[in-house]
């Protein structure tokens, strides 16, 4: 995604220049949204917006060529969901009346079959935090180890076994659903 | 753009899951790849403050597909969150001067509150209640006193009359000092008597041993004597 970013865009962001900031958004911002969507945000739009309008102005402090950029994003959107997280725990939760959302009733057996089918987020909502933000990055995001390890403020060494038991986890969660299906 | 990044996320996936020892496992390639898919195509379209920032570039060099919106929303922007800042100052004044007038209308509340304005008259009557009731209670006395009261001094004036002065005041001046000077100004003796109906009386006590001196011929046993005297009292005026 960052390597889409031509030198000369890129150089501009990193200058501050305003010129740069268009490619910078369009190149990242649809990883930025994946992300939030892989991890259930429900108005991950408006999070992601707000991540590049945070991000925007800041990107004169960026080094590190397109790594350091998308490093940079990156981190500022994993502290955008932690923020976002603590907020919902304090506040109700608001939404419209959706009888598929009504727990009081019991599911249809399609609705079951499809729901075991598709569904990784759902999968991937039984991992652990941890593992869950380290597979989203890497996958999602796109980022390698290092890059992992730097947002989540943590070793590389940390950051693969967190990755191989969230594999070994959600692979679990998988095979375990297609022998529920069949 | 896909068609450039799939053979990457493919290489990342399978990556992955040779360094976690899982490369066999197809199923959840399958849905790692699923995962991948929640990546939009397309960067969403950024709302009015993030076109602002945009905007500035896209004046620069156009960009891919960013200055479709950006030219539309940016003035509205711009000018809603000048507008939004200052609509903030003038709340924040406005809410000041309220709660200024607010203090101010429960001071005056108090003031004129039936409670406040008694208490207040009370206490401002209280501290000037010994000068104003002086003048009050100095002429109710002066009514009874022609009976009663003056009859003290009156048994001094008439009985020592004029030969008092001389003669046994001025010996018994240290002990009444104050009841001589009342003496010989006669009229002086309603305000002497008004000041305080116990003061006289004092004077009686100790001046009565002084008068029993003078009055002695009279008897030391006054009392029923100044009674008497009363009667003479009326005159004393009368004379001068």
């Amino acid at each position: 995604m960052a390597e889409q970013l031509t030198d000369d865009e890129l150089s501009a962001a990193f200058a501050g220049e305003p010129s740069g900031f268009g490619a910078v958004y369009t190149a990242i911002a649809p990883a930025v949204l994946g992300y939030f969507r892989a991890r259930g945000v429900d108005d991950a739009e408006a999070l992601t917006q707000d991540v590049f309008v945070n991000v925007l102005p800041k990107l004169a402090k960026v080094t590190g060529g397109p790594t350091g950029l998308q490093t940079f994003i990156f981190s500022v959107a994993h502290a955008r969901l932690v923020d976002h997280r603590r907020r919902a725990e304090r506040t109700p939760y608001l939404a419209e009346y959706d009888p598929r959302d009504d727990t009081r009733y019991a599911p249809s057996a399609e609705d079951e079959v499809l729901g075991s089918l598709g569904g990784v987020t759902d999968s991937l909502s039984r991992l652990n935090e941890e593992q869950r933000e380290v597979l989203v990055l890497r996958i999602v995001a796109d980022l390698s180890i290092e890059q992992v390890a730097r947002i989540m403020d943590k070793s590389p060494g940390a950051i693969k076994q967190l990755q191989r038991r969230g594999l070994t986890a959600l692979r679990e969660l998988v095979t375990e659903k297609d022998h529920a299906a069949s | 753009m896909t068609g450039t990044r799939e053979p990457q996320q493919d290489g990342g996936i399978q990556a992955m899951l040779r360094d976690s020892g899982l490369e066999a496992a197809a199923e959840l390639r399958s849905s790692l790849e699923e995962l991948r898919a929640l990546v939009p195509g397309e960067a969403p379209a950024p709302r009015a403050d993030l076109a602002a920032l945009l905007a500035a570039s896209s004046r620069g060099s156009a960009a891919a597909s960013a200055p479709d919106f950006v030219d539309e929303t940016l003035p509205a922007g711009v000018t809603s969150l000048a507008e939004r800042r200052g609509r903030k100052r003038r709340l924040a004044i406005v809410g000041g001067a309220v709660l200024g007038a607010m203090t101010l209308g429960a001071g005056a509340v108090a003031a004129s509150s039936g409670d406040f304005r008694e208490t207040f008259s009370h206490s401002v009557g209280t501290i000037f209640q010994p000068a104003g009731k002086m003048p009050d209670t100095a002429p109710t006395p002066a009514l009874p006193s022609p009976a009663d009261v003056p009859a003290a001094p009156a048994p001094t004036s008439n009985a020592t009359g004029a030969p008092t002065p001389p003669l046994g005041q001025a010996p018994g001046a240290p002990g009444a000092a104050a009841a001589a000077p009342a003496k010989p100004g006669t009229p002086a003796t309603p305000p002497a008597v008004g000041h305080v109906e116990v003061l006289p009386t004092p004077p009686h006590r100790p001046v009565a041993p002084g008068t029993s001196a003078l009055p002695s011929p009279g008897g030391d046993k006054g009392l029923p004597t100044e009674p008497t005297l009363p009667g003479v009292l009326p005159a004393l005026p009368g004379q001068p």
